[in-house]
């Protein structure tokens, strides 16, 4: 028991104080009006209310989500598709496997500036889609031949999403390759035998089979999707530039915090974000129905 | 999966129970997707190495030959970066390398802990460990800055701001997890064998169960180097001396400041990929090991 003890102090010192207890304590700031040298003024729910009615947390909120809503299914969707191609007998399966994922532990700073490369005016994309002679089909969207992806607010947060698309669908087929070599080979050989096709063994037996997967992809996915804040930031600055088109909750509560010195205010944005995704993991709890794993 | 990976196309095709010839297509269409995929991976790199030796309105041409080839860019990056390449380097490299150690080392102890060892609240401190997997990293950024800041000064213009961003990574949960399963498979028999010999508790961890532990210590490692070497959130926050920065906020502020010289910041972009990308080829079993018990960056 004292080995336990020793063991487990130090550690669990850490988390504590600084994951567990941070959490307890913003949660008691937020009921502040609280600066660089303390609290200055007990404010109770006025934080909180000050948030209704503050256009420009609306407006994380609806980017947020909107990445949300969108990032996930993309990314899940590609990850899907990756792993169950890669996981065919297929020559080279290691080295897609290994490409595919390296996205996805580069720094996301350099990629995100390789990013922003690669879609400004005169960028690599727009070159490619005038020579692939695409452009007319992105007129129709009103997207002209030297549209500039980042600095416009009408693309800047769709154009984020396409580079998170890019780099996280790999750690997605990973999860997904890992849950897919769980299903038996016997009931693909049955469903051979019945004389099933690739896409029907796919929708009929693949797919459903899954489920812990999905649930474990899609927890981890809203999880990482509402913490987006490195490439908003490195696209547009602080300010979410532009015209806070990539302002999301966290990029609002560092710039409270950390330009403002709002710590009071800051710390309600956080506990609201800690709230959506509790609700969030709830309704997929919910959904799936089951707890694997360590969610 | 090895044996899998081995087999030629041939061979493999005549396992399969059902139509041969739609099977073989069904292949032959997987690997066209998987070449194209292939691409839209490296293309991007690539152009990013080709640029980097690109004069500046020369980056603005969709060619891949540097016309003419030159070095000005790499010289502004290593001129003008303030503060200078070298430095950024070895911000990174002395963060990542403690928040390594540390993780491994408090990482095995908790790991063990908690796969081994008997004591009151056990189960109620593993479950606040792993629900700390469920909250976002940054909502902490109040609480810790102020402890930081006001409790213990360590976001300051003195060496030991740089204590700041270790203490905030010196644990993760993903470290404890992934090594506690690692010691559950471990057989008890030795740890008995090990008693019998004599040996005491501290020697039987240290001598016989961390070098069992090996390949998830490792997983742990590579995990959470590469983890910090690319943080960017706690840095940003935490470090406040230009002389403290580590690559990816040098790599932002260049960006803010010489937004239209592109070669010399896919210089930089190069300089803070190569180190995880050779990391990745030594190590990729590793990497792969370790992503089950990651979560998403974000």
């Amino acid at each position: 028991m004292l080995a336990g003890f020793a063991l487990i102090a130090l550690p669990m010192f850490f988390f504590l104080t600084l994951k567990i207890g941070a959490i307890i304590y913003a949660t008691f700031i937020s009921f502040f009006q609280w600066g660089l040298r303390g609290a200055r003024d007990v404010k109770g729910l006025e934080n909180y209310q000050r948030l209704l009615s503050d256009p420009i947390f609306h407006k994380a909120i609806a980017n947020t989500l909107y990445y949300a809503v969108v990032w996930v299914p993309l990314t899940m969707a590609l990850g899907l598709f990756l792993a169950v191609i890669v996981n065919q007998k297929i020559r080279g399966q290691t080295f897609f496997r290994a490409s595919f994922y390296f996205p996805s532990i580069a720094s996301s700073a350099a990629i995100t500036v390789l990013w922003i490369f690669l879609f400004q005016p005169d960028g690599l994309f727009n070159d490619v889609r005038a020579a692939l002679g695409l452009n007319p089909l992105f007129e129709l969207f009103g997207l002209g031949p030297k549209h500039a992806w980042i600095s416009t607010s009408n693309t800047a947060l769709n154009t984020i999403i396409a580079l998170n698309v890019w780099t996280t669908s790999g750690t997605f087929m990973l999860f997904y390759l890992a849950y897919l070599q769980t299903i038996s080979k016997d009931v693909y050989e049955a469903a051979a035998i019945d004389g099933a096709g690739a896409w029907q063994t796919f929708w009929k037996i693949t797919f459903p089979l899954l489920k812990p997967g999905h649930y474990f992809v899609a927890t981890v996915a809203f999880i990482g999707a509402f913490q987006m804040f490195d490439q908003a930031y490195i696209g547009g600055g602080a300010d979410g530039t532009p015209n806070n088109s990539l302002t999301t909750i966290v990029l609002y509560l560092y710039r409270k915090a950390i330009a403002d010195f709002d710590f009071g205010y800051a710390a309600a944005v956080g506990v609201v974000l800690f709230l959506i995704i509790m609700a969030v993991t709830l309704i997929q709890r919910r959904l799936f129905g089951q707890t694997p794993g360590w969610y | 999966m090895a044996v899998a990976t081995a087999a030629p196309n041939t061979t493999a095709a005549n396992v399969e129970p059902v139509g041969d010839r739609s099977a073989a297509w069904r292949r032959r269409l997987a690997f066209t997707i998987l070449i194209a995929y292939a691409l839209l991976m490296f293309v991007p790199f690539a152009w990013t190495v080709v640029t980097s030796f690109k004069t500046q309105p020369d980056a603005l041409n969709l060619s891949w030959i540097p016309n003419p080839f030159t070095t000005e860019g790499w010289e502004t990056a290593f001129n003008r970066l303030d503060p200078t390449l070298p430095r950024l380097f070895f911000n990174s490299a002395l963060i990542a390398t403690a928040v390594t150690l540390s993780n491994v080392a408090l990482g095995s102890m908790a790991g063990y802990a908690f796969a081994r060892l008997r004591f009151p609240g056990r189960e109620v401190l593993f479950v606040l460990v792993l629900a700390t997997l469920m909250i976002p990293d940054q909502l902490r950024l109040v609480p810790v800055y102020i402890l930081l800041n006001n409790v213990v000064d360590l976001v300051n213009s003195g060496p030991t701001n740089y204590l700041s961003v270790i203490v905030v990574l010196a644990i993760q949960a993903e470290s404890v997890f992934l090594l506690r399963q690692y010691f559950l498979t471990i057989p008890r028999d030795l740890e008995e064998a090990a008693k019998i010999d004599g040996a005491g508790f501290f020697t039987t961890f240290a001598r016989v169960i961390l070098p069992l532990a090996s390949p998830a210590i490792a997983a742990v490692a590579i995990l959470q180097f590469q983890g910090s070497w690319n943080n960017f959130f706690w840095p940003l926050v935490l470090l406040q001396e230009r002389s403290h920065w580590t690559l990816p906020l040098g790599l932002a502020q260049f960006r803010f400041q010489y937004f239209t010289n592109w070669p010399a910041l896919m210089a930089v972009v190069v300089m803070a990929t190569l180190p995880i990308l050779v990391l990745y080829l030594f190590f990729q079993r590793y990497f792969v090991a370790g992503v089950a018990a990651s979560g998403v960056k974000g």
